[in-house]
């Protein structure tokens, strides 16, 4: 299926851009779009039957039943049956981001790499490196409409930025703002033995970014300094610990990437080091330090990529199911002695260490699934992140952690739209269907994450994705 | 029936842990008590009281709520102490610079790992949890208390001294010597990068500490007469070399040969740098006296070399020699497979060298606590220290003693009788039952475990 774009010249898109907020003087000039006769969805689940939705400019004018469709409206009728959501939003993703060079060249001294070479490029900002990605379209289809990117990278790979997602090549005209945080993980220096540098180890990440952080504090120092004494020596310039300013300052969250409690443990470390706000991305483990989350005001964007039920215990419940089954059938036929016997027979090959093993694994697992819902109930603000996953898989996730945890389908899109937006601090202009936020929507055939619903249109800063057509 | 068994020792093992930072009570009647620093005393009885040794002596009574054991027939001594282990390491050496001075193995603990437990199994209750030897000057070391259960932050030693790994000789100049094509590519490039970097360091405090003067003078000057400094940085590495020049660090060194323990000697003695171990010095037994009048120690092998070229001029008589010529002298593992055994490494000082069985065992438990510096609190029976303490079966030198019970700060985190049959605490959801190295874990001495990761490195 093509994605086609249906609104937007060139012209228009950009004059969209500039009347972004209000202006009202102008709103006029650019013709309106609507939705009507469909069943709104809001965030928290409530719905709006028979509503209609208009637009203009890419900001919502009119949400509500009846609503009085301005003349010059391109109109899409739902015709009763079709769903419109807030569009989804992805709390981190690196769609578009070039690759990570490979086949480095070695280092003369691997001990002091340039700064890319250790993994610290945080002046990178996303606008300027996307490329085109096919992830983005299938983004696009799967019902998100607005991404925070980040980019492919190491310790600090760059800086987080969102974008609307209407084309599969984005670039600044589709920044929805600024960047609005730092990227941070613990990933070691790009290479192997060969090429590789310092810091090659996590105590190496960590020591590596405590000396940029006091080699960017004594550059800001020296730099207002200079503002005052231009007789003194000049600064030199830097632009990767310029980057690192905002971080210093505490003006802008880092946003790690971090899975095991022992290495958000170690993150708190360079937290309480320097004090400034982080965001928890991925964050399999996260609810093991509820209580520290709280205390620190840490909001967590959780990965959606929950890890598959363990092999041997699909085959225990499908068993288990099979016997139900069987039992009551074979009950009628007399029969169900032999079953019996060679359940008991399977188990015994079982050591009563794999067992333990089993019984410890199991505990994980739906800790793990039930990561999401353990920080809800703690009061941390949460979100998701797709993690890079196809529209085909982030639709068995979903299912996977719906069937296995307190969380609704409601609930995740509540955490993929207003939640994300919350966290993202964008909060005041998207996750919710409203009038004055921006026009970021899906239209479906059905409820959102069901089996057999389609995704028709998607809607985002006010631009038409239909792909129905042809 | 089993699997009720099972989740009740579950259960057990998972109260371990929760609990793990209280601290625990107990009264061992009518043992024989392995004072270490105090000689042996028959038919005692020794209390903890809330993680401390409160009394020692004969018909001690208990507060009601003191769990007691009977120690008829068998014997309780201090807890093991391992002065050179990379028990529990995330990551063992950061190998990309001949000096990390900056890095610390306190952010390298995995507290999950079930070599935690079988060390406890073998009466270890502390381990110094050291960088590896790729580099001269390594990362920082970190004393831990086998807590199995708690959190990594748990796990340390409280108030341990400071510690950090040097090397010398061939695992510094054959990764980045030969490996890079930098110094050091011999044992004179090894020294000097030692000298180098402590005077780097020292000049660094200069210009730190002339800015930060500067820094406030300008602040407090009101009328705008005085010129802004160049801010000089902080530098993590340097501060970490001033602070062992300035004696808040315990030196660990890695080194094998005679000539390169009398030149770290030399060095330190340059710096002022005191109260170091060299740890392995297989070759120390020829430099003892020396080593003995600058008040330096040793932690070496009982029998364990010829696993490279500087590692062949070997005796089983190092520690002994050590020890007649008055070195303070430990037995390390630097295995996880020996650490469960360290007592039959203390006893061969005895079979080889005739080292007193008080000596032997002081090898394993006071002398290293001394060079961890840590001796105050932990290292033998004494009424005030820490309650750390192990129950032997029999004779902790004998062959036939199995360890009964390991307690820390008085409470127990192993009981022989209590042993599940699978005792991992951090499970994976995706681990594979047979993939997760777990069954595999000991196939004799590990070789070279000091450079483990390097060699993975070198494969990648």
């Amino acid at each position: 299926m093509k994605i086609k774009t249906t609104f937007v010249g060139v012209a228009s898109f950009l004059g969209m851009l500039l009347v972004w907020p209000h202006m009202p003087s102008m709103a006029q000039e650019v013709p309106a779009h609507a939705i009507t006769n469909v069943t709104i969805h809001m965030a928290d689940g409530a719905t709006l039957e028979r509503a209609d939705i208009v637009w203009r400019n890419g900001i919502i004018e009119q949400v509500g039943v009846d609503e009085t469709i301005p003349f010059d409206a391109f109109v899409i009728d739902g015709g009763d049956s079709l769903h419109v959501y807030p569009g989804l939003i992805d709390g981190m993703a690196t769609w578009g981001s070039p690759e990570a060079p490979r086949d480095l060249p070695r280092l003369e001294n691997p001990g002091k790499p340039p700064y890319d070479r250790a993994g610290a490029q945080p002046q990178r900002v996303p606008e300027h490196y996307l490329n085109e990605d096919k992830a983005l379209e299938a983004a696009m289809k799967a019902g998100f409409t607005l991404v925070a990117l980040g980019l492919d990278g190491q310790m600090l790979p760059g800086h987080i930025q969102p974008f609307n997602i209407s084309a599969p090549k984005l670039t600044q005209a589709h920044a929805f703002s600024d960047p609005l945080a730092l990227q941070g993980s613990f990933e070691t220096a790009p290479g192997g033995w060969g090429s590789g540098a310092y810091p090659s180890t996590q105590m190496g990440v960590m020591a590596y970014f405590r000396q940029l952080m006091y080699d960017a504090t004594a550059l800001q120092e020296h730099m207002m300094y200079f503002e005052k004494h231009s007789e003194m020596t000049q600064p030199e310039q830097n632009e990767v610990l310029e980057a690192l300013f905002p971080l210093v300052n505490k003006e802008q969250p880092l946003y790690f990437e971090v899975d095991s409690k022992e290495e958000i443990e170690r993150l708190f470390r360079l937290q309480d080091e320097f004090g400034f706000d982080v965001v928890l991305v991925s964050a399999k483990e996260a609810s093991a330090l509820s209580t520290e989350l709280k205390a620190r005001n840490i909001p967590v964007i959780a990965s959606l990529d929950v890890t598959d039920m363990p092999d041997w215990l699909e085959k225990e419940n499908k068993e288990a199911k099979k016997d139900d089954e069987e039992g009551s059938e074979s009950s009628e036929e007399g029969d169900s002695e032999d079953a019996d016997y060679s359940e008991d027979a399977e188990s015994e090959d079982l050591t009563e260490e794999e067992l333990m093993f089993r019984s410890k694994q199991k505990e994980a697992w739906e800790k793990e699934l039930n990561n999401v819902s353990a920080l809800l109930e703690a009061g941390i603000p949460t979100g998701f992140t797709s993690a890079g996953l196809n529209p085909k898989e982030l639709q068995q996730k979903v299912n996977l952690v719906t069937e296995n945890s307190p969380l609704s389908m409601n609930d995740i899109i509540e955490l993929m739209t207003v939640n994300n937006a919350q966290i993202l601090g964008i909060s005041n202009r998207v996750g919710t269907i409203k009038e004055g936020n921006s026009a970021h929507l899906i239209l479906t055939d059905g409820p959102l994450f069901e089996k057999g619903t389609n995704i028709h249109i998607q809607v985002s800063q006010g631009v038409i994705n239909d792909f129905m057509e042809d | 029936m089993n699997n009720i068994l099972t989740t009740l020792l579950i259960l057990a093992v998972f109260s371990i842990g929760s609990m793990a930072q209280d601290k625990g009570s107990v009264l061992i009647q009518n043992t024989t008590l392995m004072t270490i620093t105090d000689g042996i005393i028959e038919n005692g009885d020794i209390l903890i009281v809330d993680g401390i040794i409160t009394a020692i002596g004969s018909d001690l009574s208990a507060p009601s709520d003191v769990p007691v054991v009977d120690g008829t027939g068998k014997y309780v001594m201090p807890g093991i102490i391992d002065a050179h282990s990379h028990l529990n390491t995330v990551s063992t050496n950061e190998a990309r610079n001949p000096v990390t001075a900056e890095v610390t193995m306190e952010e390298s603990i995995n507290p999950n790992s079930v070599s935690i437990y079988r060390a406890l199994a073998g009466g270890v209750t502390s381990i110094h949890l050291m960088h590896g030897s790729a580099n001269v000057i390594g990362g920082q070391g970190e004393t831990l208390k086998l807590r199995y259960g708690v959190s990594q932050d748990e796990m340390r030693f409280d108030q341990a001294k400071r510690t950090i790994k040097f090397a010398l000789g061939e695992n510094p100049t054959r990764v980045h010597g030969q490996g890079n094509g930098i110094q050091p590519r011999t044992r004179m490039g090894v020294e000097q990068i030692i000298r180098s970097h402590f005077d780097e360091a020292l000049d660094y405090r200069i210009q730190r500490e002339a800015y930060l003067a500067a820094k406030e003078a300008y602040q407090k000057d009101r009328r705008g007469r005085i010129a802004p400094p160049v801010p000089v940085a902080k530098n993590l590495r340097y501060d970490v070399l001033n602070d062992i020049i300035d004696g808040d660090i315990l030196v660990h060194c890695h080194s094998y040969r005679a000539d390169e323990i009398l030149m770290l000697m030399r060095v330190f003695n340059d710096y002022g740098i005191k109260n170091y171990t060299f740890q392995h010095a297989n070759e120390a037994f020829k430099v003892a006296p020396e080593i003995a009048k600058n008040g330096a120690y040793t932690s070496v092998f009982a029998d364990w070399w010829a696993y490279k070229f500087e590692v062949y001029y070997s005796t089983a008589y190092n520690a002994t020699i050590l020890n007649e010529n008055g070195v303070t002298n430990s037995i390390n593992s630097d295995s996880n497979e020996l650490i469960r055994h360290l007592n039959h490494e203390a006893a061969k000082t005895v079979r080889y060298g005739e080292t007193s069985e008080a000596d032997a065992l002081k090898m394993i438990t006071i002398n290293p606590a001394k060079q961890l510096g840590i001796d105050e609190m932990v290292g033998s029976l004494e009424i005030g220290k820490q309650g750390d303490v192990a129950i032997w079966s029999g004779h902790p030198l004998s062959i036939y003693s199995k360890v009964e019970h390991t307690y820390i700060d008085g409470k127990k985190y192993f009981d022989l009788i209590m042993d599940p049959v699978d005792m991992r605490i951090s499970v994976d959801s995706d681990d594979s039952y047979t993939d997760t190295g777990f069954n595999n874990f000991i196939q004799g001495r590990e070789e070279d475990s000091c450079m483990s990761d390097v060699f993975e490195l070198i494969q990648q």
